[in-house]
């Protein structure tokens, strides 16, 4: 395997490690430490995975990415597919897993998120496997070391989780059409000293005035905003106030352009308000605020800070307000309200201040001048010499250089007197009791790239406060994008991406697509098997997709596998099996009547495509299953028949009928009759949808093929033969009138109906009650279990089968054909067996 | 003392709850991870070789596809497209035309948004059997459904069997949009797809069809931060497209 350091190319020039093509899926300050080969177990196969222990510079954090892959070596950073990402923070562990049934050599690792996930890796990377853990124990460990308090920041990840893919790609194509564009930025702030707002028309105009070109943004921060007391209790009086300074601030800006508030947000006496040009607003595509408050108890916001984030084009800025802890000897106190804000304060969208391009803090930071030893108070100081001399002893460069606070910050050169602590009204330093010494309260400093400092300065003319009002103006390169170039990117971009989403399609491919089963016969069943093969770079999951029978295939057939996973090269078969039986010879002629096949299968590929499997073969007709008329249709054997011919008889509904009765029921009946008492047991035990077997199939032989042999069957297997005749077809054989029947009474009124039946089937039955009732007047049956069988089978109906007495009905109703002494009223016997149903008889 | 600074610390905490929403403004752009806006469902159905499969590749691929086999099942295109702003993702069903297979592509018209039905301008039976092609997408799918109907090979004008005329006048009097195309040259078949989703996004804007609906055939994603302004939500929704 290959570690960054070590890296032995391939031997060949100009073709790239695997290394190296990982890399290219990263950022510039995104490091791969190491890059280790694993693989998972996918269904029956092995999945390669690279693993990829990632630290970010931006983020300070570590991570593990997991790649799949079509082939190693890479020959496109195209083929990494990122397949699972984990962050190495608290929660990450890596448990390496000797008890393992298939192999000592995995792992396992899991995240807060995401747990554990096997892995596992080849004996060949023992040794790499060594170092590939003892790098993300360091990594862990270094996350250890870090201060606790500090939330790890993982948001780089973000790009390759499951982010859509067009954004990934304009992310990495940025350079193609961002364009920096030159933006003034405006920063203000001023200790107003509780004092309400002045009311002089241009009353701020020389604070907020100060810049030649018409600023883009303006950011104003006041502190001491009314008096805290106040703001906590009364909340319209404060509104009011807020309200007027906000006005004013409008009223005092740049007057050549049209401005409007962002957004402001104040906590308790600390006010940020954000102005924007009216025309830049439609390109502030996100604007939030959040404050940190600190102060007495470090919660009432006193002190504290608030800060306005907003994304201008492609550019993040952000703006701090702060009011620091007062007073010279509290330096401490101002450093850990500084940390406190840094850390504490997080965006609703979880940004937290340093994850901006540009950012302006300003505020009263309350930092001052540690009088020099002999050091006499500033006087009206106007020399850059004497700033000079006073900035030495100022507490916020000495801590900075301390690297205490404000770290990574800038603030332009001071050239103007200390801001603090004037007598209101005038322009002289306090000569109050306290006698507070001059300082450098009010500040603008600036962290970020492509930001230049135009003007820093404080306003000496306004008086109202015991603080001067200070400003700075800033140019700033903001990252825009160019529409126009940003389109055609994006363009090419969707392309690529449905290019590469159609290509990687999953697809599969089928040795046929027509399943020919060839001669199917009625209770044998057969096989056909075909391969599918996986004919993409990627693995595939298929299933047969169930259709609106709610199966994915008609009864008749069984398929296996109905679903699986195909690996990359990999071939599987698939076994159908087709089975025309007793079960499912009535659904089969259904089908054959409407269709030339035995069924549509859908293959349906995961994600992709889906295939249609036709399954066909040529039934061999059989007498099961058919109707009487079908059969009264055929002019010789039915295995003389193919099935095309069948499906023309079973679709013919004329009333012209070769023969009165099939002669397959009455080459039964003959043969059962003869065999009179041989019938053990009579037809009672029968049930004949159970234990068809292939002895069976020697008595269809002989039915089917009109046969002058012998039977070759025993009465047992003539009498199960019959009553298949006689159940298996679709319709009963007394429908339609099964429920007319039922309510029937009388024999004299079921003849009636009886009359209405198809002539086939009117002579099946009638045929078939003198059989039964001789048999039963000679006591080789018995009445009332024939009565049951024969009653159930000829007047099946699944509508009247929920009737409490179907079967009690049902047998009642056959007793009035086979009962010998015939009679015909259930109520009262007086008449006898209709005359006329001997007439009816058929000669066959 | 504990007890009191809680309390301080609770109401103050509430205070500044309150300063929040008061004065929260900002809609809330949060970044969704989709590339796109919508998804919606096409099927094509129509006869067998009038070249469905043909359109697809040539909308997806931009190519034409000569000798492309017969489709023995359903295969299956995307691509991103733009209406007024919003991505919206094309699920292309591209279905047998196989007279065998009919009763088994039916199950694929349920939850179409859109439902481009085919026919080849020189082969008059194809044209002949819409009306069945119609009555089974009428059936099937779900009434906002839009369908657009498309004589394809209008390239083979020496071949015509069915004159332009005499199809619009079969889509006017069928409500079905129309349009003449070839999936070899090229020609209208950009149209085709893309009037049909600015058909589909029109009906959603104006509320014709219920995204709700499981058989919309519209899938919603949250949107993603284009560049809409603050403010342009609003406009957005005003803005309808005119087709």
């Amino acid at each position: 395997m290959e570690s960054v350091g070590d890296h032995v190319p391939n031997g060949l020039t100009g073709v790239k490690s695997n290394l190296e093509i990982v890399r290219e899926r990263f950022k510039e300050d995104e490091i791969i430490l190491y890059l280790f080969e694993a693989y998972q177990i996918k269904g029956p196969e092995d999945a390669n995975r690279l693993l990829a222990l990632v630290s970010s510079e931006s983020g300070g954090t570590f991570a593990i990415i997991s790649f799949s892959f079509v082939r190693t070596p890479l020959t496109s950073v195209n083929e990494l597919i990122v397949n699972k990402v984990f962050a190495i923070d608290e929660s990450f562990q890596l448990q390496q897993d000797c008890k393992g049934s298939i192999t000592a050599y995995q792992f396992d690792l899991s995240t807060a998120e995401d747990g554990p996930i096997k892995y596992y890796f080849y004996p060949s990377e023992s040794a790499s496997y060594e170092e590939f853990v003892a790098k993300i124990i360091s990594c862990k460990s270094s996350m250890a070391r870090s201060d606790p308090e500090t939330v790890l920041n993982f948001r780089w990840l973000n790009d390759y989780r499951q982010i859509g893919e067009v954004k990934q790609e304009l992310k990495k194509r940025e350079s193609e059409y961002i364009v920096y564009k030159d933006i003034i930025i405006y920063c203000a702030t001023w200790n107003v000293n509780n004092k309400p707002c002045c009311d002089s028309p241009d009353g701020l105009r020389s604070w907020l005035g100060c810049s030649e070109r018409a600023p883009d943004i303006y950011a104003i921060g006041l502190q001491e905003l009314d008096t805290p007391a106040k703001a906590m209790l009364n909340s319209t009086q404060v509104q009011a106030s807020v309200a007027q300074w906000n006005e004013k601030m409008v009223q005092s800006v740049h007057p050549d352009v049209e401005y409007e508030i962002l957004q402001y947000h104040r906590l308790v006496g600390i006010m940020l308000t954000v102005i924007v040009r009216k025309q830049l607003r439609q390109h502030i595509l996100r604007c939030r605020f959040k404050s940190v408050a600190r102060g007495v108890l470090n919660t009432l916001g006193n002190k504290g800070g608030v800060a306005i984030s907003l994304q201008l084009n492609e550019g993040h800025i952000c703006f701090v307000n702060s009011h620091l802890a007062a007073h010279m000897g509290y330096v401490e106190e101002r450093n850990q309200d500084y940390n406190a804000i840094v850390d504490g304060l997080r965006f609703d969208d979880g940004r937290t201040i340093s994850d901006h391009d540009h950012i302006f803090w300003l505020g009263d930071l309350n930092y001052r001048i540690q009088e020099p030893p002999g050091q006499q108070r500033p006087g009206p100081l106007t020399d850059a010499q004497t700033y000079e001399l006073l900035l030495q002893y100022d507490q916020l460069r000495q801590e900075m250089r301390k690297g205490k606070c404000f770290e990574g910050y800038t603030e332009g050169e001071i050239k103007f007197r200390p801001t603090y602590k004037y007598d209101p009204g005038t322009d002289n330093y306090d000569s109050s009791e306290k006698q507070r010494a001059p300082a450098y309260c009010d500040r603008v400093l600036w962290k970020g790239t492509r930001i230049e400092q135009l003007a820093y300065n404080s306003i000496m003319d306004i008086r109202q406060s015991d603080h001067k009002p200070v400003y700075a103006v800033f140019r700033v390169k903001i990252k825009t994008r160019d529409e126009v170039k940003y389109k055609r990117v994006q363009e090419e971009v969707l392309k690529a991406v449905d290019k590469r989403e159609n290509d990687n399609q999953p697809q599969i491919s089928v040795e046929k697509t027509v399943i020919d089963f060839g001669r199917v016969r009625f209770n044998e069943p057969c096989m056909q098997d075909f391969n599918v093969y996986n004919s993409c770079p990627l693995p595939v999951d298929f299933s047969f997709k169930e259709k609106d029978i709610h199966d994915i295939c008609e009864k008749w057939l069984q398929v296996d596998p109905r679903k699986d996973s195909l690996m990359i090269d990999s071939a599987r078969s698939i076994r159908i099996k087709m089975v025309a039986d007793v079960h499912t010879i009535r659904g089969l002629l259904k089908k054959i009547r409407t269709s030339d096949n035995f069924d549509i299968l859908i293959l349906h590929v995961e994600n992709g495509r889906d295939i249609f499997i036709t399954v066909t073969g040529d039934y061999q007709p059989s007498c099961f299953g058919l109707s009487m008329e079908t059969m009264c249709r055929t002019d010789r054997p039915l295995s003389e028949y193919s099935q095309e011919q069948i499906k023309h008889l079973m679709n013919d509904d004329s009333q012209e009928y070769c023969v009165t009765m099939p002669r397959e029921f009455f080459l039964l009946i003959d043969y059962l009759h003869k065999q009179g008492s041989k019938l053990e047991g009579g037809f009672h035990t029968f049930e004949p949808r159970k234990s068809v077997n292939a002895h069976f199939n020697v008595v269809r032989d002989w039915l089917d093929t009109w046969s002058d042999e012998e039977f070759p069957g025993t009465p047992q297997s003539a009498a199960q033969a019959l009553l298949l005749l006689l159940d298996l077809p679709e319709q009963a054989l007394l429908e339609p009138f099964v429920e007319d029947l039922l309510a029937c009474n009388s024999k004299s009124k079921a003849m009636d109906y009886i009359a209405l039946l198809s002539p086939p089937k009117r002579n099946v039955f009638m045929h078939l009650c003198m059989f039964l009732r001789e048999g039963i007047e000679c006591q080789y049956y018995e009445l009332h279990q024939v009565a049951v069988t024969f009653g159930r089978i000829l007047l099946r109906s699944s509508e009247c089968k929920a009737w409490p007495d179907y079967k009690v009905r049902c047998s009642q109703f056959m007793r009035l054909f086979i009962e010998s002494d015939g009679a015909d009223s259930l109520a009262n016997r007086n008449e006898g067996a209709g005359a006329g149903s001997k007439a009816d008889l058929p000669a066959a | 003392m504990a007890v009191k600074m809680s309390k301080i610390r609770g109401i103050a905490n509430k205070l500044h709850e309150r300063i929040d929403c008061l004065i929260e403004k900002c809609p809330n752009m949060t970044a969704a991870p989709y590339n796109y806006n919508y998804i919606f469902k096409y099927i094509i159905i129509g006869d067998m070789g009038v070249g469905k499969s043909c359109l697809l590749h040539q909308f997806t691929e931009k190519k034409f596809m000569a000798n492309c086999p017969h489709t023995i099942g359903v295969e299956f295109g995307t691509r991103i497209i733009e209406v007024d702003d919003k991505k919206i993702k094309l699920q292309i069903w591209d279905t047998a035309g196989q007279e065998r297979f009919r009763a088994v592509t039916r199950s694929y018209y349920r939850g179409a948004a859109g439902a481009l039905m085919v026919y080849d301008i020189t082969r008059r039976s194809t044209y002949n059997h819409l009306s069945s092609w119609l009555t089974d997408t009428r059936n099937l799918t779900n009434p906002s459904t839009v369908i657009f109907l498309i004589g394809n090979k209008s390239d083979l004008e020496s071949t015509r069997e069915v004159t332009y005329e005499e199809a619009k006048e079969f889509a006017d009097e069928n409500g079905l949009m129309f349009l003449e195309a070839s999936a070899m040259t090229g020609q209208n078949v950009e149209e085709a797809f893309l009037e049909t989703a600015r058909k589909i996004y029109q009906n959603i804007q104006e509320g014709r069809l219920d995204l709700n609906a499981s058989e919309s055939g519209v899938q919603h994603r949250p949107s993603q931060p284009t560049r809409t302004s603050l403010s342009s939500e609003a406009a957005n929704v005003k803005d309808q497209c005119s087709c």
